[in-house]
C-alpha cells in the first residue's frame, strides 16, 4: 500500500510537470504568434478610403475585391478562433488583409482616375452640347420646324440641366446617363433642322441667279428691293450697292415658296411694288403692296393643280405686301414682310410703286450662313 | 483522501485553464448589426452616406475587437461591448439623421413643385401677353413647347416622389425650375420689348 501512494505521488508530480511544461510551451507559442490586429484595421482604413473616393462605383470590381478580401480576413479569423489557441494559424488572415489592403489602394487609386477622366469627359461633354445647343439656337431657332423637333430640343436641354446638376453633386456616371440623353436628343433635333435647311438650299443656285439679276438691274441707279429670308434682312439697292438694311419677318411657314392661298409662306422670285398703302388705308401702319401672284407662280400653280400635288379647290393667294407692324422677334405675318413702323416709313421715303422686289431664300451660301460648322 | 482531493484540484485547473472565462456578446453583435440593416433599409447609405459609411466601419472595429479578445487565452469582451454600444447607439442616431434629411428633401421638393407649378401657370400667362400677330400663336409653339416640358417634368417629379425617390424628384425638380425660370426671363424680355416700341 505504501509504495503504492507513493507512486501516486510521483505520478501527480509527472503530470503535473507535463500539464506544466506544456502550458509553458504553448504560452510561448501563442505569445510567440502575430495576431492579425493590425492588418485588419490597415484592410479596413482602406476600404473605408477606398469607398471614400467612390471606388465603389468608378473602379467596382476592384473595389468589391477588396470587400471580399476583408470579408474572407474576417471569416478567416473568426475560424481560426474557433480552434484550440494553440493550433491557430493567422497566416491566411494576415494574407487576406494585406491583399485586401493592397485592392482598396488600387480601388482608390483607380477610382480617383477614372473620376477625374469621367470629370473631364462630362465637362467636355458638356462643352460639346452647349456648342450643338447654340448652333440649333444660331441656325434652327428661327426656322419654322416641326413640334417634334423643337420638342427633341426642349428635352435636350432638360436633361443637360439635370445632368449639370448631377455632375456639381459629383454624381459623375448619373450626370454622364443625363447627358447622353440630352445628346441623343439635340443630334435628333439637330439633324431634322439641318435636313430641313440642307434642303431648303437645294435652291441657292436659282437665288443667287435672282439676287445677281436684282443687283444689275440697279445698276443703272434704280432702286432695288432685294428680301434675304435666312438673314432676315430687306435691303435697298442702288448703283450695285446696298444702301439700306432693314430687319423684316415673315410668316411662319417662311421656309418654304408660296403655292397657294393659307400656306403662311413668303413668295420668292422677282415682283414689283404694285401699289403703296398710306398709314389709315392699311392695319398695319404703311404697306407696299406686291404684284404677287407673277407668271411664273401662275404657271407652277397651274403645273401644280394639273398633277394633283395641290387640291383642286385652292387658290393662289394674293395681298403680298411689305408692311409695318413688325419688330416682334418672331415671324408672325400671314406670307407679307414685316418691318418696323418706322422702318416702313423710310422704305417708302425711297421707294414707290414699280419698284423691283426681289425675294430669295438667301443671298449667301449654306456654308456662310453656317459658319463652315459641320451640322 | 488526501491524494483524491489533490486530483479534482488539478482536473479543475486544467478545466477552467482550458475553458473560456467570458462568451462572445452575440447578442450585442445581433442587435447592431439588426439596427444597421434597419438603418439602411431606411435609406441612410443615400441620405446621410457619410454617417452610413462611419456606423458601417465602426461595426466593423467592433467585430475585429470582438476577434481579438476571442484569440486571448482569456478572452475578455468589455472593449468589444463598449464598441458595440457605440454602434447601437449610432444606428439610432443614424436612423434620425436619415429620417430628418428625407423630411428636408421631400418638403424642399414639394416647395419647389409649388413653386415650378406657379411659374408654369405664370409663363403660360405670360405667352398671352407676349408679342402675336396675325399668326401669334403658331410663333409662340416653341415657348410652349418649353413649357410643356418643364410641366411634364413636374409630373415626373411629382410620380418620383409618390415612389420615394427624394433625391432623384429633387435633382429634377431643380433642373424644371431652373428651365421655367429661364422661359420667364425669356417671356418678359420680350414683352419688355414689345412696351419699349
Amino acid at each position: 500500500m505504501g509504495l503504492g501512494k507513493k507512486r501516486i505521488k510521483w505520478l501527480i508530480i509527472v503530470l503535473l510537470s507535463i500539464v506544466f511544461i506544456a502550458i509553458t510551451v504553448c504560452v510561448i507559442i501563442v505569445s510567440q504568434r502575430v495576431l492579425p490586429t493590425d492588418d485588419l484595421r490597415l484592410a479596413r482604413e482602406a476600404v473605408s478610403e477606398a469607398k471614400d473616393a467612390e471606388a465603389n462605383v468608378y473602379a467596382t470590381k476592384i473595389y468589391n475585391e477588396s470587400v471580399q478580401m476583408y470579408d474572407s480576413a474576417m471569416v478567416n479569423w473568426s475560424k481560426e478562433n474557433s480552434r484550440f489557441i494553440v493550433f491557430r494559424d493567422y497566416s491566411r488572415v494576415i494574407s487576406f488583409a494585406k491583399r485586401s489592403k493592397k485592392k482598396a489602394e488600387e480601388a482608390e487609386e483607380e477610382s480617383i482616375k477614372q473620376s477625374d477622366s469621367l470629370s473631364k469627359n462630362v465637362e467636355a461633354a458638356f462643352v460639346s452640347l452647349a456648342k450643338k445647343i447654340d448652333l440649333y439656337n444660331k441656325l434652327f431657332k428661327n426656322l419654322p420646324l416641326p413640334k417634334s423637333v423643337f420638342d427633341a430640343h426642349n428635352k435636350s436641354r432638360m436633361f443637360l440641366s439635370e445632368s449639370k446638376i448631377a455632375h456639381e453633386k459629383g454624381k459623375l456616371k448619373e450626370a454622364e446617363i443625363l447627358f447622353k440623353k440630352a445628346d441623343i436628343y439635340i443630334n435628333h433635333a439637330n439633324s431634322a433642322a439641318g435636313k430641313m435647311l440642307r434642303d431648303y438650299f437645294n435652291d441657292f443656285a436659282k437665288w443667287k441667279n435672282l439676287a445677281n439679276d436684282a443687283i444689275s438691274a440697279s445698276r443703272d441707279g434704280n432702286k432695288v428691293i432685294l428680301v434675304d429670308k435666312v438673314a432676315h434682312i430687306l435691303y435697298v439697292y442702288q448703283s450695285g450697292k446696298a444702301i439700306r438694311s432693314f430687319d423684316a419677318e415673315f410668316g411662319p411657314n417662311w421656309m418654304a415658296h408660296k403655292e397657294r392661298n393659307g400656306d403662311r409662306a413668303t413668295p420668292e422670285g422677282t415682283y414689283h411694288v404694285a401699289s403703296e398703302k398710306t398709314h389709315g388705308r392699311t392695319i398695319y401702319h404703311k404697306a407696299l403692296l406686291l404684284d404677287y401672284p407673277n407668271a411664273e407662280d401662275r404657271r407652277m400653280f397651274a403645273l401644280k393643280k394639273k398633277n394633283g400635288s395641290l387640291s383642286r379647290s385652292a387658290g393662289i393667294g394674293n395681298l403680298i405686301e411689305i408692311h409695318g407692324n413688325g419688330g416682334k422677334g418672331f415671324d408672325w405675318t400671314i406670307g407679307c414682310i414685316g418691318l418696323q413702323d418706322r422702318d416702313i416709313d423710310d422704305l417708302c421715303r425711297l421707294v414707290g410703286p414699280g419698284t423691283r422686289v426681289t425675294i430669295v431664300g438667301s443671298i449667301e451660301p449654306l456654308s456662310v450662313i453656317t459658319n463652315g460648322v459641320d451640322f | 483522501m488526501k491524494s483524491k482531493l489533490i486530483i479534482a484540484i488539478a482536473a479543475m485547473g486544467i478545466a477552467v485553464l482550458f475553458s473560456s472565462c467570458a462568451k462572445v456578446p452575440q447578442t450585442e453583435i445581433d442587435a447592431a448589426t439588426a439596427a444597421i440593416q434597419e438603418v439602411k433599409d431606411a435609406g441612410a447609405d443615400l441620405y446621410v452616406p457619410e454617417a452610413y459609411q462611419a456606423l458601417v466601419d465602426s461595426m466593423k472595429s467592433a467585430n475585429e475587437k470582438v476577434e481579438v479578445a476571442k484569440a486571448k487565452w482569456f478572452p475578455n469582451y468589455t472593449k468589444a461591448k463598449e464598441q458595440l454600444a457605440v454602434v447601437s447607439q449610432m444606428a439610432v442616431d443614424t436612423k434620425a439623421k436619415s429620417e430628418a434629411r428625407k423630411v428636408e428633401l421631400k418638403a424642399e421638393t414639394e416647395a419647389m413643385i409649388v413653386e415650378v407649378k406657379a411659374l408654369v401657370e405664370e409663363n403660360k400667362a405670360l405667352i398671352a401677353k407676349a408679342p402675336r400677330g396675325k399668326e401669334g400663336k403658331e410663333a409662340l409653339e416653341a415657348i410652349k413647347s418649353d413649357v410643356a416640358v418643364a410641366e411634364t417634368t413636374v409630373t415626373e417629379v411629382e410620380a418620383l416622389l409618390a415612389n420615394g425617390d427624394l433625391i432623384g424628384s429633387n435633382d429634377k425638380i431643380k433642373a424644371a425650375k431652373e428651365k421655367a425660370t429661364a422661359i420667364k426671363a425669356e417671356l418678359e424680355e420680350a414683352i419688355a420689348k414689345k412696351g419699349k416700341k
